[in-house]
């Protein structure tokens, strides 16, 4: 790493304030290992370090700087990793003047080497995961691709981090990239805690592109030759994908890498029409899968990300480009939903045949205080495509005040969704036209209670 | 404390009467300063306590405090004899015009070095309480640390100082002007915790496919501070609480943040982790009519009952089992015709179901109910 700096400073400063500009450095330890956990629903990545230190008996001043980052400075810990018992923190001093160092004092019984765990959260650095799918000529269906891209914007190259990305939604109550620019690690008494604005210097630092490249090269010759695996497991309320090894992801770039091996995945093209989600006469065509074994998946969860949807068209693998969405979280077994937009190549027409009230009451000055209204509506479908397609058409009704509908004609399969919602489900042959009847009889005014 | 800022000054009473306050002769020697006691007990204020010795003159002596620098309520400081107690007599205090200073006029029946304690209110000093949690692996314990920071922009140095807290051990540091101090303040471990899962009708989607993002279903720890869960020797102060997980492969993750106030003994403290997406929620009204209508002689509707049913079914995606908290509400006057589950009633509108979900499960809970005697 460029910008955190480490410093073991000698004990005898810990019996007067230390002064800023006199450092004793003793040792500027290596680092031994590094692992990133990067969040994706909040600029977050909790970083931890393994160091060896060489302490003294008693009391040991270590200083840690990292101007220029964007590390959390309120999250920093430090803990032995080898005799915990024999190396106690005291305390840990921001002290005054100097921005982005912390002091830890510790008091050791033992002299020589002692392998340290550092942690602390830091901004800059994302994961997110995108798909890639191809549908089959037929639509029946699709080949999957995930993918996860980790971006490092932090100020920092972090090499040979072991990397590890989680997928879940966290709770925070602040901002990791303000914490990181406050000039007093945990604000001032009584006051509000003044962000200064996001430091220039990234920009500035940016490495030349040369040396950068060179980073790259140096990269791809390590990498090994087959994609690295990504190991999955749950824990607690999040997913935690490790990626295999070690990455070096100098900072300013990228890196883009399988998240599963492709999967060729059975889909449903829907296409729906629901005029209260959807707007009048709009049909909305949608793929639809689900997270499981029978469709091929269903080892874990599928973080949400933007799914692109590609059709082969023919044997030499030439595209075309369906639609894309971002689709959300998927957990294993539930179905997923891939929205690919408005379409005109299924119509639906909902058309009020009829409408005709009866069954009148009044009261004793001969006012109307009831009655019933009876709607009759026609609803043609028309699928103008070259492939069979289902068709899911959601009706609302006006209220639940009403008698059982019952649809006449090929309306397909019919269900009352819940109180006033009706749903029907067709199944269409390429360039057929169906049209079904129902009649909704609403009961108005007195006539609610007289059924 | 270094003299930096603050200035004690004893002086003849003569020397006072006979020239103005704004060019008063300050004489004598500075006491020396015995050890200082910063309390940080009160979450606004901090309050130093200082202790020193007044060399004083037989008759009227005036103590001079004056203080440059720094912010210090001047209502609030005292002076209190430790030794001479019944000798010394603290006969006024003044506070000279255009100077943050304040004279204190002490009788003395003969010369005598006397132990005095001064303490005031120090602005822009005080205290944060942060909490770290490390749940198991299979969140069913807690190891909790509670970290002290202070943070001191007095404009005031202070050497080798005893901090006191409300609870818990005196710490001795020392802290500068412009220094933010981290310290450790208890740790406990093996603490059982509870995680729940709750959602509430009245403010999540009934029907997540409707929404364009995830529904979360918000995640809860809950610790007891009692003792019989671990805790229990004192209120937890406020602050906030990170928690992480072992992974089981010797690291941590971190789960999520949240603030607590202070947690009386007895009491739980209940921490917001972040929101599941394995667990989804569904409601629907299945039904929804007016029944046991009642009209006036001009046939208008004057009062009716409604009969309504509330489907909720709850899906658990994930291999583990939970417990979920389901509230509903049901305004007004009301009848349960049928319910398929128990529930604890909260209040008079409040239904609270408490729901162990096995891996992979699905469960629905139907509320057929009367809301009475509404009017049009």
């Amino acid at each position: 790493m460029r910008r955190i700096l480490w410093f073991l400073l000698a004990a005898p400063f810990l019996l007067a304030f230390p002064a800023c500009g006199g450092i004793d450095l003793v040792t500027l330890p290596e680092r031994d290992s590094v692992q990133l956990t990067i969040y994706n629903s909040a600029d977050l990545t909790l970083a931890r370090e393994v160091r060896k230190l060489t302490l003294q008996k008693g009391l040991n001043k270590l200083s840690f700087g990292w101007a220029n980052t964007l590390i959390d400075p309120t999250s920093l810990s430090l803990r032995a990793v080898e005799h915990p018992d024999q190396v106690e923190l005291l305390d840990v001093s921001y002290p005054p003047g100097v921005n982005s160092e912390a002091v830890w004092t510790v008091r050791s019984e033992i002299e020589g080497e002692v392998l340290v765990e550092i942690l602390f959260f830091t901004s800059g650095i994302n994961w997110r995961a995108f798909y890639q799918a191809t549908l089959a000529p037929d639509e029946k269906d699709m080949l999957l691709e995930g993918f996860v891209r980790v971006t490092n914007g932090s100020g920092e190259d972090y090499d040979n981090a072991q990397t590890r990305l989680i997928v879940g939604r966290i709770h925070l109550l602040d901002q990791i990239a303000e914490l990181a620019q406050r000039s007093e690690p945990f604000g001032r008494p009584g006051m509000a805690v003044p962000v200064p604005p996001a430091p220039a210097v990234f920009a500035e630092r940016r490495m030349a592109k040369a040396q950068m490249m060179d980073m790259a090269c140096e990269m791809v010759a390590g990498a090994a030759v087959a994609p690295k695996e990504i190991i999955k497991e749950g824990l607690s309320e999040y997913f935690l994908y490790t990626i295999e090894g070690t990455e070096s992801i100098p900072n300013g770039w990228s890196k883009r890498l399988p998240s599963f091996k492709p999967v060729r995945v059975p889909v449903v093209n829907l296409y729906k029409y629901d005029d209260r989600r959807f707007g009048d006469g709009v049909v909305r065509r949608l793929l639809y899968f689900k997270n499981d074994k029978d469709h091929h998946l269903g080892k874990t969860p599928l973080p949400d990300g933007q799914v692109e949807v590609f059709r082969a068209l023919d044997a030499e693998q030439h595209l075309s480009f369906e639609g894309s969405q971002y689709v959300k979280y998927i957990p294993v077994e539930q179905e997923a939903e891939v929205d690919l937009g408005s379409t005109e190549q299924v119509k639906v027409e909902p058309k009020l045949m009829k409408m005709a009230t009866d069954r009148y009451t009044f009261n004793a000055d001969k006012n109307v205080t009831g009655w019933d209204e009876r709607e009759d509506w026609a609803i043609e479908v028309k699928n103008f495509r070259d492939l069979p397609v289902r068709v899911e058409i959601t009706r609302h009704m006006k209220h639940p005040h009403a008698d059982p509908v019952k649809p006449a004609g090929d309306c397909g399969q019919f269900e009352k969704k819940d109180a006033q919602t009706l749903r029907f489900t067709l199944d269409l042959q390429p360039h057929e036209t169906k049209t079904f009847k129902y009649t909704i009889t609403y009961h108005e005014g007195k006539r609610r209670d007289q059924r | 404390m270094n003299p930096r800022h603050l200035f004690i000054i004893v002086s003849l009473l003569a020397a006072m009467a006979a020239t103005p306050a704004s060019a008063r002769i300050k004489l004598t020697a500075l006491p020396d300063r015995a050890a200082a006691i910063i309390r940080l007990d009160n979450p606004t204020f901090t309050l130093v306590e200082e202790e020193r010795v007044l060399t004083l003159q037989q008759g009227v002596n005036q103590v001079d405090f004056s203080w440059k620098g720094v912010s210090i309520n001047d209502d609030s400081i005292r002076l209190t004899p430790l030794n001479e107690k019944d000798q010394l007599v603290l006969l006024n205090v003044s506070y000279p015009p255009n100077e943050a200073a304040l004279v204190w006029q002490v009788s003395a029946p003969q010369a005598c070095n006397a132990r005095v304690r001064i303490s005031y209110l120090l602005m822009n000093i005080d205290r944060l309480v942060t909490y770290k949690g490390v749940a198991a692996q299979d969140e069913s314990k807690l190891n909790l640390q509670s970290h002290l920071v202070l943070r001191n922009f007095s404009g005031e140095d202070f050497a080798l100082s005893k901090i006191l807290l409300n609870y818990g051990e005196a710490f001795e540091k020392a802290v500068r002007d412009g220094e933010t101090k981290q310290l450790l303040f208890f740790q406990k471990n093996g603490l059982p915790i509870q995680k729940t899962f709750k959602w509430d009708a009245r403010s999540k989607p009934w029907d997540p496919e409707l929404v364009q993002d995830n529904v979360g279903i918000p995640l809860y720890y809950t610790l007891h501070n009692s003792k019989e869960k671990g805790l229990g020797e004192n209120a937890l102060w406020g602050g906030k609480v990170r928690v992480f997980q072992q992974d089981g492969h010797g690291s941590t993750i971190f789960l999520g943040e949240d603030a607590i106030g202070l947690v009386p003994v007895g009491d739980k403290m209940e921490l917001y982790m972040g929101d599941s997406r394995d667990i989804v929620v569904k409601q629907k009204k299945t039904m929804d009519r007016m029944v046991n209508v009642r009209r006036n002689t001009d046939q208008n509707v004057v009062l009716y009952d409604n009969e309504e049913q509330i489907e909720t079914t709850i899906e658990n995606f994930k291999d583990k089992p939970g417990t979920i908290v389901l509230t509903q509400s049901i305004p007004g006057e009301w009848e349960m015709l049928k319910c398929s589950g128990a529930y604890d009633l909260k209040d008079h509108e409040t239904l609270e179901f408490s729901i162990d979900l096995k891996p992979k499960d699905r469960v629905t809970v139907v509320m057929h109910y009367t809301r009475k005697n509404l009017r049009p």
